[in-house]
């Protein structure tokens, strides 16, 4: 908790820094990420992001420090060798390009991993700390570091500002983009380019192996919210600096621990939290959905049951005999009860049930809209009697008032359905 | 059957294109006069929409060359409209149908320039003459094939082009949006505009359009309607490839070089 009010109370001039750069780092990501998911090139964030290794080592092998300059310079290069090398090879082979991303990857990553032993095995004392740009610590970085990171994050998020129309209508619309004269080779140039930028200033952070998690999976959870273009790069924006910032705290706290695994945890719980819970597409929202068109359905059943005894002449009928209509669902037909007696459709005494005025009055309207579909279908398409009441049962719930009224316009007001009942309608 | 004409708003000369190694379009020298309203027919494959797109610079071509208002295609882009495809995006894309429309207005404002109000007011009532504006905040996705279409009509005509390129406006649009968009497309040719479309329906054909290109991977007929839609020329145009033309694009196709362009 000490910890806590200490890093986020950003007393410390070395916190409010690490947190300015990672907030930086993380929104270009976010943003890159969006037009890139948007393009499907998911994969080659990875493996421009696993291509960087070896442009890193190179740095440092060259320099013999872990000067920031070079080191952006080499992973620059060599993660932006690996994006032409996809398109090249893409290009002039008759390989398919996820093989070819898949080919690159590893081997520009393997490359990587044999220059990063062989630098560690000359032990150099200014190397160490070379693996945290494997999985990334945010604390580490200090001073001249974080102004060159976060500079070029806010290079990157200008540059991707500046040119958001252009971008979206290459992605959308290539050949549109083409027809009215966009500069489409330069701009996907400089979009290659922000793309191994992204990459790049997030690597002694969050680290090159899951810089591609800060890419794509914040825009991939923000898809589940919205379907604009703006308010989806404004949601993956808040998604990665959330899990940006929780990253950079967790390695405040545990010095040891790698950042970027942390920030990809708290980003996975966000996107599993939004493929659960988003207001449409989540998973959950759609079972509740479900759950509660069922329960509705259940309701209108017995509604229906207690309208059948009025019309043989009953008044009512006793939660025995009701529950004997709905075979094997006596706690469903006894929570649907409940509910319609809350609703003041039904009452009850001493278990006999009887439809109240609202009740009645619902269960005429689900009778009439049954009635009135199954009239539709025979008088408009052509079906016969006996086989309309299967749809019919599926229709009576879900028909709204002004497709009923249409209905009932089509069909001129009919009193009864093909099968000779009377369809109910409220006295007026 | 070939009919030239001076003054031409488009003219092409010897154009041959292949896609990839594959040649689709051989020769092609045509003309096409202002402010007509030109259907592009031919039976499948036939190279209707590679036309279009080697006219709008999507393709490189083997030989010839294609002039717009006497000038290079480049120069003259901003009086260019081009309807690509309706399946050749994704329309799953987060925008709306406005967003889409606005994309029209794009080339006007240059680079960096954002849309604004006045974009806006233009998308909006280019999204009314195709009677789409109850659909303008709706996701394109949401959007039936021909809701689909006549965004790319109305994105299309907030170009305010002098010369429209459209490559099947009408696959999937019901026959009485049809109808509407076709007599909006008269009005336009009028004006004075030339609209050059590629259509399928040959009945349909002889109504719509002043004047017809025929292609069959090659260029069957050019010219104003009453004079090239004759039952020799459709023959002509829809019995069958030429196998000559077929053969010879398959021994291109198989080659290890390609002899157009090598």
């Amino acid at each position: 908790m000490e910890d806590f009010v200490y890093f986020f109370s950003f007393q410390d001039p070395n916190v409010v820094f690490v947190v300015l750069g990672i907030s930086f780092l993380s929104i270009s990501a976010a943003m890159v990420g969006t037009f890139t998911f948007l393009d499907k090139k998911a994969l080659i964030g990875d493996a421009i992001s696993h291509a960087v290794l070896p442009g890193v080592c190179l740095a440092f092998t060259f320099t013999g420090t872990k000067n920031p300059y070079w080191i952006v310079v080499g992973a620059f290069a060599t993660g932006a060798l690996a994006t032409y090398a996809i398109s090249w090879v893409t290009e002039h082979t008759k390989l398919k390009e996820d093989t070819v991303i898949a080919a690159v990857l590893s081997v520009f990553f393997g490359v990587g991993i044999v220059f990063m032993t062989k630098l560690q095995q000359t032990g150099n004392a200014a190397i160490s700390g070379l693996d945290h740009f494997l999985f990334g610590n945010a604390i580490s970085i200090v001073g001249e570091d974080i102004l060159v990171y976060g500079s070029l994050a806010l290079l990157t998020i200008f540059t991707l500002l500046i040119f958001y129309k252009e971008f979206k209508l290459l992605i959308f619309n290539r050949d549109f983009a083409v027809s009215v004269g966009f500069p489409v080779k330069s701009l996907q140039f400089i979009f290659n380019s922000l793309m191994v930028l992204a990459v790049v200033t997030g690597i002694q952070a969050i680290g090159v192996v899951l810089m591609a998690g800060l890419l794509i999976t914040p825009v991939a959870a923000a898809r589940f919210w919205t379907d604009r273009l703006g308010a989806m790069l404004f949601i993956a924006v808040i998604f990665a600096l959330v899990s940006g910032v929780a990253g950079a705290y967790i390695s405040f706290v545990f010095p040891n621990m790698p950042t970027g695994p942390w920030v990809v945890v708290v980003l996975s719980l966000v996107a599993f939290a939004s493929f659960s819970f988003s207001h449409k597409k989540g998973l959950i929202t759609r079972w509740y959905a479900k759950r509660k068109y069922q329960e509705q359905i259940h309701s209108d059943h017995i509604l229906k049951s207690l309208y059948n005894v009025l019309e043989n002449g009953g008044k009512g009928i006793s939660l025995m005999e009701l529950k004997k209509d709905f075979p094997g669902k006596d706690a469903e037909t006894e929570r649907s009860i409940k509910r319609l007696i809350n609703k003041a459709y039904l009452s009850s005494n001493k278990d006999f049930i009887e439809l109240a005025d609202a009740g009645l009055s619902e269960a005429r309207r689900i009778i009439r809209l049954h009635r009135l579909w199954e009239l539709y279908l025979t008088e408009y398409m052509n079906i016969a009697p006996d086989h309309v009441h299967d749809t019919a049962e599926k229709m009576e719930h879900i028909l709204t008032p002004e497709i009923e009224a249409k209905l009932e316009a089509y069909l001129d007001f009919p009193s009864t359905d093909p099968h000779q009942s009377i369809i109910p309608r409220d006295e007026s | 059957m070939i009919q030239h004409t001076d003054a031409p708003v488009v003219e092409i000369h010897d154009l041959t294109v292949s896609y990839g190694q594959n040649p689709v379009l051989w020769n092609v020298d045509l003309t096409i006069p202002k402010g007509t309203l030109v259907g592009v027919l031919g039976p499948n494959g036939a190279g209707k929409s590679t036309l279009i797109r080697a006219i709008m610079g999507l393709m490189d071509f083997n030989s010839g060359y294609v002039k717009i208002f006497d000038q290079e295609v480049d120069d003259v882009r901003k009086r260019i409209s081009y309807v690509p495809q309706r399946e050749s995006v994704d329309w799953d894309f987060p925008s709306s149908a406005l967003d889409i429309v606005m994309m029209g207005t794009y080339q006007r404002l240059g680079l960096f320039k954002r849309p604004g109000k006045k974009e806006k007011e233009l998308a909006l009532s280019c999204l009314e003459k195709v009677n789409m504006v109850p659909f303008a905040h709706r996701q394109i996705s949401e959007l039936s094939g021909g809701q689909q279409q006549r965004v790319f009509i109305a994105r299309s005509l907030a170009q305010q082009a002098d010369i429209y390129f459209m490559d099947e406006p009408f696959a999937g649009v019901d026959i009485s949006t049809e109808k509407a968009i076709v007599n909006l497309l008269k009005e336009m040719a009028a004006s004075g505009k030339t609209l050059v479309v590629v259509h399928h329906d040959i009945y349909s054909a002889a109504k719509y359009f002043d004047w017809l290109i025929m292609l069959n991977m090659h260029l069957v007929a050019s010219g104003p309607t009453e004079t090239v839609l004759t039952e020799a020329l459709l023959r002509k145009t829809y019995g069958g490839k030429l196998s000559l033309l077929s053969d010879v694009g398959e021994l291109i196709k198989k080659s290890s070089i390609d002899p157009l362009k090598d």
